[in-house]
């Protein structure tokens, strides 16, 4: 019948979890981890803006194979996933974050029902304060997560779906970076503030997808002849013509749901964290 | 007391060698083809109204996608060797909708996440989660909206949302506690792991499987050996060929639609 | 027979909380008894419960001296997943911790997770089906089952790893009675026929009592432990049966009706006279006026032709079976379901939802949003365009005390009372509550029943539905039985209680119809 003081506890558990981390035999050190995970990213950036870096080629390769670069990219963007899940994955996520995840997803998984007005959907409110919440490690997840359950859910497992986690998955990760600053309206300020850049960045970045595909030689269309800048500047018209009034409507949607319920959502999820104990990664 | 027997990988293997297919090829023949295949396997398989559902909605974003890359064409110079060319690169993107929606249509989600290999366990199991919670979340909103009105408060405009949002995301949060809780003490993440019935390859996934691989197989010999057509000419224009062997291995892509079909 | 469970000198503060949740707790539960712990809400049960297979303190955090062991084992030395084969903790809510879809695949979760090769997870999955009765639901989807047959998949599930000791966190509040006699009959079964150790933490000691060789009574963190009579004797609660004798001084006290039964025959008692009505409410003004009803849910119908009245002061206890038709009845009373024939008036117009009727909904969480308990009556104040204060409202409720805190923070039972008062708030003509007992502790329960009563006194109008037959006999002043979407009873509670064997109040089936509370009996004998 020993007495263990709250010190013995501490180093009772710590034998406790060195134990379980050897018999999960990860091998990588921290940082080596962190540099996976930056190249991950990197890649899945390439992935989108390939159209601007493909050097010039020759004109009938081109023409043979123009079709079919949105193609090769889309399985190479499942193969990236798959591999930043792999390094995600890979420590171990734990019970309550696997929990959390579940029951975020499943309001990521209910918004995306009814709908969209344009571009707005209501699932993106979800994974900002979760991301401004519980870290932006939890709010990548979530994004990926959240984006390939509804994509189940209503139907739309397409090839752009690695393409649309990873999208969402930054917009969580980049809620997690905010300054949270000294006091509410800063944190929702900054939190308002992304949530109006990440609208038109989401959409300027998930256009990338479907531009390749046009190439009939217009001043919107892609040539993979043409160097980065024209093809830039082509992009640019093709966004403003294609996709600038439908992010707008995702843009100002998602600031206007910041305001209306940010406080007392985000106030909720620190609450539960702390309750639960959650380690914000 | 069978458990659906169709190895979700079999659908895998059928899916991606139909989209390998439409993806090397802007025949008109061969891809109206693939659009009739996926329909016959969808119409052999589909597993209840919901997934209907979704196959409807693809085959819809389909004949969108068709139109509007078809109409891109407006915005350049138009002809009919243009116009033709923006279509069948249309068609090419719709044919992979519809194979998309096939596959939607006829896989169980909660198979593709059982069969997600050890290191996605954890991210396959949250999503999984997501999807069988989503339900009593939106089952959880229409009883908070009706619990505010009988206390007096209409849920209309953003102001109100609040106390639409605080209590479904409360209530989740509760049960987040409670799962985790339940699943730390189940043993989560010990470490080892087995799986309790694994899928077994039955016949009939072997038969929709192989099948598909010997398609993609066909059309990927014809692409690089360059023995037939894939792309037709736009300009100048010219009939697009049918070769009898590539439509065979398309036929091939059909056999799921005679085979292994669930009990009604 | 060694000690499946062991507490040495157990302290344990959750992070942030100023009290310990357990102070200096020694206990030993022998293998194979059935125990129970009782105490009200915030005395250290959960805790304790949760302490028992390391949730407490690897999950929960917190400070934690003394040690716990199970089965030999120190609850320290390992993580709560390396105790799952030792033992099972199966929580309240037990749809909430459902991993996977179909109860097959729920049962061999666990044992998955353990690396439990697949043939031995076969005859496991097998054995546990058996056992809890559960075979013909195997291929059943979790969230399609009723509440008992969750929570006996539940509780199958954690026993599929191969446990002795089974320990359960208020397994019967969210279930009907019938439920709650079937997973009661199932781990009686798991006892006594199969050796297992069985603790359980609940609050409806009526149901409970009877079947537990051990209690273990909680009070702001200290506990007591010994026979059934004795804890419960001493925490001053219990069924009613246990209420009526300690204000007559039986001893030893009863705890079931047959107890009782055989101890007021031994008494030196003068026979009781045939009661006269409990409470008077009727004879005023008509508040609600119900003709011909019908009512759908779900393409089914409901509710048939129901005619009703309710009156200024009265309380009308609406009960039946699960799937009658109260829920269904309370939300057309609400104005928010709309009938599909016959009528409903309250004071003659149609009910407006939040202004002629306040109905609190069977979970009272659905209502709450706002950071104090205040805030949370004002939210309803302000909605219909008052300023006033709050406290009227919590005071009528017991909880004034509680106005600055956080809903959240509160237990369940008191959650209830500040949702119960940011309805009552709507001063609403009718006020409606759907099963407010659910779950809840004896001490929120009586300042319910006050609360009630003084709604009634007032002259207003109120309308319960509960399967609760307690509370029906403590506040009713009318009382109607629901089947099949009709009415089949309807009268006072002396009679219509007094006359059902299935609804009958602890004291009718001991001293017969019309006999409704204790404190009724005890001042008619004294």
């Amino acid at each position: 019948m020993t007495t263990r003081s709250v010190l013995g506890l501490q180093t009772e558990v710590a034998a406790v979890r060195e134990a379980e981390a050897r018999e999960r035999r990860t091998v990588l050190v921290p940082g080596v981890r962190m540099a996976l995970l930056v190249l991950a990213n990197v890649i899945g950036l390439l992935a989108f803006v390939w159209p601007f870096l493909l050097p010039s080629v020759s004109r009938r390769v081109a023409e043979n194979h123009q079709g079919d670069g949105p193609w090769i990219v889309a399985t190479l963007g499942a193969i990236l996933l798959a591999l930043l899940f792999l390094e995600l994955g890979r420590g171990g996520l734990g019970p309550k974050t696997v929990a959390l995840l579940g029951v975020l997803g499943a309001a990521m998984v209910a918004l995306r029902l009814p709908g969209f007005v344009a571009g707005f959907s209501a699932l993106f409110i979800v994974v900002l304060v979760a991301g401004n919440s519980l870290g932006p490690g939890f709010g990548f997840l979530l994004g990926c997560i959240g984006m390939f359950a509804s994509g189940i859910f209503v139907g739309g497992l397409g090839p752009w779906l690695p393409f649309e986690m990873v999208a969402v998955g930054w917009v969580g990760a980049g809620a997690g970076l905010l300054p949270h600053g000294s006091s509410w309206r800063t944190r929702i300020a900054w939190l308002a503030a992304f949530g109006f850049a990440s609208g038109y960045l989401y959409g300027l970045v998930m256009e990338l997808w479907f531009w390749p595909f046009l190439t009939d030689g217009s001043a919107l269309a892609w040539d993979p002849g043409g160097g980065v800048l024209m093809n830039v500047r082509h992009y640019l018209a093709f966004y403003v013509v294609d996709g600038l009034t439908w992010d707008t409507f995702r843009a100002v949607g998602n600031v206007v749901l910041v305001i209306a319920i940010g406080r007392p959502v985000l106030a909720a999820l620190d609450r539960a964290a702390r309750r639960m104990q959650l380690h914000v990664t | 007391m069978d458990r659906p027997t169709l190895h979700p990988m079999a659908w895998i293997v059928w899916a991606s060698s139909a989209g390998f297919v439409a993806f090397v090829t802007t025949d008109p023949v061969y891809l109206f083809l693939l659009w009739a295949v996926s329909w016959f396997v969808y119409a052999g398989h589909r597993v209840d109204a919901e997934h209907a559902r979704s196959f409807r909605l693809f085959l819809t974003g389909a004949v969108v996608a068709v139109t509007l890359r078809t109409g891109l064409v407006f915005f350049g110079t138009v002809s009919a060797a243009n116009t033709t060319f923006s279509f069948l690169e249309g068609l090419r993107l719709g044919t992979i909708l519809v194979i998309f929606g096939t596959f939607n249509a006829v896989t169980d989600p909660f198979g593709l996440v059982r069969m997600a290999p050890r290191h996605f366990h954890e991210p396959a199991l949250a999503a999984a989660l997501a999807l069988s919670i989503a339900p009593r979340t939106v089952a959880g909103v229409g009883r908070v909206r009706d619990a505010q009105r009988m206390r007096g408060i209409r849920i209309h405009g953003a102001r109100a949302l609040p106390a639409l949002a605080v209590p479904v995301l409360e209530r989740g949060m509760e049960e987040a506690h409670t799962l985790a809780e339940s699943m730390d003490a189940r043993g989560h993440g010990a470490g080892r792991r087995s799986r309790y019935r694994p899928q077994p390859w039955t016949g009939a996934a072997i038969l929709i499987a192989v099948p598909a691989i010997a398609a993609a197989a066909t059309f990927l010999a014809a692409s690089v050996g360059g023995w037939a057509v894939l792309h037709p000419q736009t300009s100048p224009m010219v009939w697009p060929e049918a070769d009898p062997l590539l439509l065979a291995a398309i036929g091939l892509l059909a056999v799921p639609g005679l085979v292994g079909r669930p009990e009604r | 027979m060694s000690d499946a469970l062991r507490f040495d000198e157990v302290t344990f503060t959750y992070p942030e909380e100023g009290r310990p949740a357990m102070a200096d707790v020694d206990l030993a539960i022998d293998e194979g008894s059935f125990a129970l712990a009782v105490g009200p809400t915030g005395s250290g049960k959960s805790t304790l419960l949760r302490a028992t297979n390391g949730l407490v303190p690897q999950f929960s955090g917190g400070t934690f001296t003394g040690r716990v062991s199970v089965d030999g084992r120190d609850t320290l030395a390992h993580a709560p997943r390396r105790l799952a084969d030792v033992v099972a903790f199966v929580p309240q809510d037990p749809g909430a911790s459902f991993v996977l879809d179909r109860v097959e695949d729920e049962l061999a979760y666990g044992m998955e997770n353990l690396g439990v090769d697949p043939a031995h997870m076969r005859r496991r999955v097998e054995e546990t089906l058996d056992l809890l009765d559960l075979a013909g639901l195997r291929d059943r989807g979790v969230r399609t089952l009723s509440g008992g047959e969750r929570q006996r998949v539940a509780i199958a599930a954690a026993l599929a790893a191969g446990p002795r000791i089974l320990v359960l966190d208020e397994p019967t509040s969210q279930l009907d009675p019938q439920g709650a006699e079937d997973v009661m009959a199932a781990l009686q079964r798991l006892v006594h026929d199969h050796g297992m150790t069985v603790l359980l933490a609940e609050h409806r000691l009526e149901r409970v009592a009877g079947w537990v060789d051990v209690a273990i009574g909680f009070d702001r963190g200290r506990v007591r432990s010994g026979t059934p009579a004795e804890v419960i004797g001493h925490l001053g609660a219990g069924p009613p049966v246990t209420r009526l004798g300690r204000m007559l001084g039986w001893d030893p006290l009863p705890l079931t009706v047959r107890a009782a039964r055989a101890a007021a025959a031994a008494a030196p008692q003068p026979a009781l006279p045939r009661p006269g009505p409990a409470r008077n409410g009727a004879g005023h003004g008509v508040v609600v006026e119900v003709r011909g009803l019908r009512a759908s849910y779900a393409e089914r119908t409901v509710l048939r032709d129901l005619d009703l009245d309710v009156h200024e002061g009265e309380v009308l206890a609406v009960m039946g079976r699960n799937g009658a038709g109260k829920s269904t009845l309370l939300r057309v009373l609400a104005g928010i379901h709309e009938p599909s024939g016959g009528h409903v008036r309250i004071l003659g117009a149609k009910p407006r939802p939040g202004v002629d009727v306040g109905l609190c909904p069977q979970e009272a969480d659905e209502l709450l949003f706002n950071d104090s308990v205040e805030h949370e009556v004002r939210a309803t104040l302000a909605a219909r365009g008052e300023a006033g204060a709050a406290d009227p409202w919590l005071a009528a409720l017991g909880i004034a005390g509680l106005a600055g805190r956080h809903p959240r923070d509160l237990s369940a039972g008191q959650r209830l009372l500040v949702a119960t008062a940011a309805v009552a708030a709507t001063d609403a003509p009718l006020l409606a509550l759907d099963e407010p007992t659910r779950g809840l502790d004896p001490a929120s329960k009586e300042r319910l029943i006050g609360f009630v009563r003084a709604h009634a006194s007032r002259g207003r109008a109120a309308v319960v539905a509960t399967h609760d037959v307690e509370l029906a006999a403590a506040v009713a002043t009318r009382v109607v039985i629901l089947a099949g979407g009709e009415v089949i009873a309807d009268g006072d509670p002396g009679s219509v209680l007094g006359d059902s064997r299935v609804f009958a109040p602890q004291m009718t089936r001991v001293f017969g119809p019309g006999w409704l509370t204790p404190e009724q009996v005890a001042e008619a004998l004294t």
